[in-house]
């Protein structure tokens, strides 16, 4: 944890369960995360907010008891130092978005964006940075040019991996050192842009037809 | 910015590769003016429709432009310009300096983080016309004198600063803490500490993470990081993220410290006199909107509604609505009612939702003597089933629909309503207030589903209450409702 920074309290407030597992399954990964409440509905979040005391609020815009944004505003009343990430179904206009920083809304992210998208802006926003990411869609390209631009070793090493062979089994297979292995994972995640397994194991299924073979 | 432009950067270089280097990184998110000379820059500001979001420096030297007069009359004459300076490296007195004068308002070393200044840039034009242009000359108010906080981990320092303080000045007291934590707590109590100088080095809390935390809890008081050690980089930091006022290096003097917190009072005042000025605006400009809101759904709904009931429900439902208290009315909402289509969309689907509620409605279903055990079997049947509701209704229906609509968005069950029968007549109430965050005549930044089936529950309660011949009692709070129904009805 970086000198001075404080520990990211997180509340989630999302009224799907799948949706919710999915996106903690990822965001908790970080050690930096700590999760200290997560509620299905706007009333249950201002409810345990106090008692929570979170420092970001996770929070999808279209709840099924309330609206999203005014329990946002209300949580911010009750404590103007969290900083809250509004999860939209679409994305936002300039318009709109100037109103939700107006609001108090450090960031809000599309339903349409990718979780990478998420997890960076939640670490923006921590200590009360406003965060617009790059609304402009940005398709994969840039990962498969990466993908591309690997030696043939490191794709091998990049497939073996994300068929979820144990890094003493690639070595193995390859002849190679464990040690080794771990300088070209190193290097594929660097050159990917990637931070964690998952990430490189999707990115190879989803294009396993396409270019990633 | 309109909604749809790009935001504009002037960019000042000294480096035509510098120019090139820029362009590429942020041509795609912003429209970029390049000048290579302040003179040049100041014509182009002078000339322009519309003002840059923001101006970026990217020096060969950063030094030189200390004396920049792009950035002295951009603080003079263009205050909504976001300044920001760019380096390879940035010397903390150059920072310190710049920060004195007001020259920059963001500095950040190469290679800088794209999303970062994107994300203030982008920030800065979008909220543009929120910012306050007060002077920063106000004369005291009269009132308890203000107090400057000092927060430093070494009681010794700060007790003869204080000391010295004392005895050359009535203007402000000072107080002392020597942790972040401490701090807090005497913010707590002490509601008159206009300014906060922290130590950046202290156990527990570091100072830049309690001035994050008071830029957020306490806008108004004016931020001052102060420190032996010569951190650029938590400089940088503070100024970029802590928005901080001043740098103030150790040791400490005490007639330099006098200058600087006259300053940073005279700043403090100055925001507040916007925060209350923007306040009474917005407050005042929305009395007028709520007005017109009221005016509007009267006309819209009086003659649908008031003609099932034969009385007039509308403005008894508005009447309810007025006596419920939301947060105050702030600048989003006065945008969000103004700039996007929320006025229009509030009425044509508040309206339309309305219709189908009265178009499913059984007219002529002869009221039966209510009985409590109907009464709670319609309850139980609404709860149970909430889909139920956009089919046909009897009023009954409609009414217990209209009770589980209003429970569910406070979290409550059946259990939160008292049912008695007393003589003829049966009463309900709620146990647990009925929350009601926002309504129609309170300032809303957006409109969504749960507010507009909320809101047509409430008026159905009204109308389906008065066919059964019954009587509606509310009582509005604090985003709260208390409702009391008395229908005739008789016993089981």
């Amino acid at each position: 944890m970086a000198a001075g920074q404080r520990r990211l309290r997180l509340y989630v407030t999302i009224g799907q369960r799948l949706l919710r597992d999915s996106l903690l399954f990822q965001i908790l990964l970080d050690s930096e995360v700590e999760l200290v409440g997560e509620s299905e509905t706007g009333v249950a979040t201002l409810n345990h907010l106090q008692a929570a005391r979170p420092t970001v609020l996770l929070i999808e815009e279209n709840l099924q008891d309330n609206d999203g944004l005014t329990i946002a505003e209300h949580a911010l009343t009750m404590n103007p130092s969290l900083s809250v990430l509004l999860i939209s179904d679409t994305p936002v206009s300039n318009g709109r978005m100037a109103i939700y920083l107006e609001a108090g809304i450090k960031a809000v992210v599309s339903k349409d964006q990718p979780i990478q998208e998420l997890i960076k802006t939640l670490f923006y926003i921590r200590n009360g940075q406003v965060y617009i990411g790059n609304r402009r869609q940005q398709p994969e390209p840039a990962a498969m040019l990466a993908y591309q631009a690997l030696s043939g070793r490191e794709r091998e090493v990049a497939q073996l991996m994300a068929s979820r062979l144990p890094v003493r089994d690639i070595a193995g297979r390859l002849g190679v050192s464990c040690k080794t292995v771990h300088s070209y994972k190193d290097r594929i995640f660097v050159k990917l842009g990637f931070e964690r397994l998952p990430e490189l194991i999707l990115f190879m299924q989803r294009h396993q037809h396409g270019a990633a073979e | 910015m309109a909604t749809s432009a790009v935001a504009e950067i002037l960019l000042r270089y000294d480096d035509d590769q510098e120019r090139q280097h820029f362009e590429t990184l942020f041509g795609d998110d912003f429209a970029i003016q390049a000048f290579a000379s302040d003179q040049t820059a100041l014509d182009h500001l002078a000339s322009a429709s519309t003002l840059p979001a923001a101006i970026v420096l990217v020096p060969d030297q950063p030094d030189g432009h200390l004396e920049s007069s792009l950035l002295s009359e951009v603080r003079d004459r263009y205050p909504g310009i976001l300044k920001i300076l760019i380096g390879d490296a940035i010397a903390l007195n150059l920072l310190v300096t710049l920060l004195d004068d007001q020259l920059i308002d963001r500095c950040f070393e190469q290679p800088v983080d794209l999303d970062v200044i994107r994300s203030h840039v982008l920030a800065a034009a979008l909220t543009r016309e929120a910012q306050s242009s007060a002077p920063d000359t106000r004369e005291a108010p009269e009132g308890p004198s203000p107090a400057i906080l000092i927060v430093d981990d070494e009681p010794t320092a700060t007790r003869y600063l204080s000391r010295q303080l004392a005895h050359m000045q009535t203007e402000f007291r000072v107080q002392s803490a020597i942790s972040a934590e401490e701090a807090l707590l005497t913010l707590r109590d002490d509601g008159n500490v206009a300014v906060v100088m922290t130590d950046q080095r202290m156990p527990g809390m570091h100072g830049k993470e309690l001035l994050d935390e008071l830029r957020q809890s306490h806008p108004t008081i004016v931020r001052i990081l102060t420190s032996a050690w010569g951190e650029v980089d938590v400089a940088m930091d503070a100024v970029n993220e802590g928005r901080i006022f001043r740098y103030q290096r150790k040791p400490w003097r005490a007639d330099e410290l006098l200058n600087l917190f006259r300053k940073a009072l005279a700043h403090h005042r100055a925001l507040v006199a916007a925060r209350d000025s923007s306040r009474s605006l917005a407050e005042q400009q929305f009395a007028e909107l709520r007005q017109q809101r009221h005016a509007r759904l009267l006309e819209h709904l009086s003659d649908r509604v008031d003609s099932v009931t034969g009385e007039p429900t509308t403005a008894d439902f508005l009447d309810t609505l007025t006596s419920i208290r939301t947060l105050p009315a702030q600048p989003p909402h006065l945008r969000a009612s103004r700039e996007t289509t929320l006025e229009h969309d509030l009425m044509r689907d508040f309206v339309g939702l309305v219709g189908r509620q009265l178009d499913n409605l059984e007219p002529d279903a002869p009221p039966n003597p209510l009985t409590r055990r109907a009464f709670e079997k319609a309850l139980t049947d609404a709860l149970d089933n909430p889909a139920a509701a956009s089919e046909t209704q009897t009023p009954l229906m409609m009414l217990c629909h209209s009770l589980a609509t209003l429970l569910n968005a406070s979290g409550l069950k059946g259990t939160a309503l008292e049912i008695t029968q007393a003589g003829d007549h049966l009463t309900v109430t709620n146990t647990n207030a009925f929350h009601m965050y926002s309504h129609l005549l309170a300032p809303i930044t957006r409109l969504s589903r749960p507010l507009l089936e909320q809101q047509t529950a409430l008026l159905m309660l009204f109308v389906s209450s008065r066919l059964l011949a019954g009587d509606i009692d509310t009582d509005g709070g604090d985003q709260s409702l208390w409702v009391s129904l008395r229908l005739p009805a008789r016993a089981d």
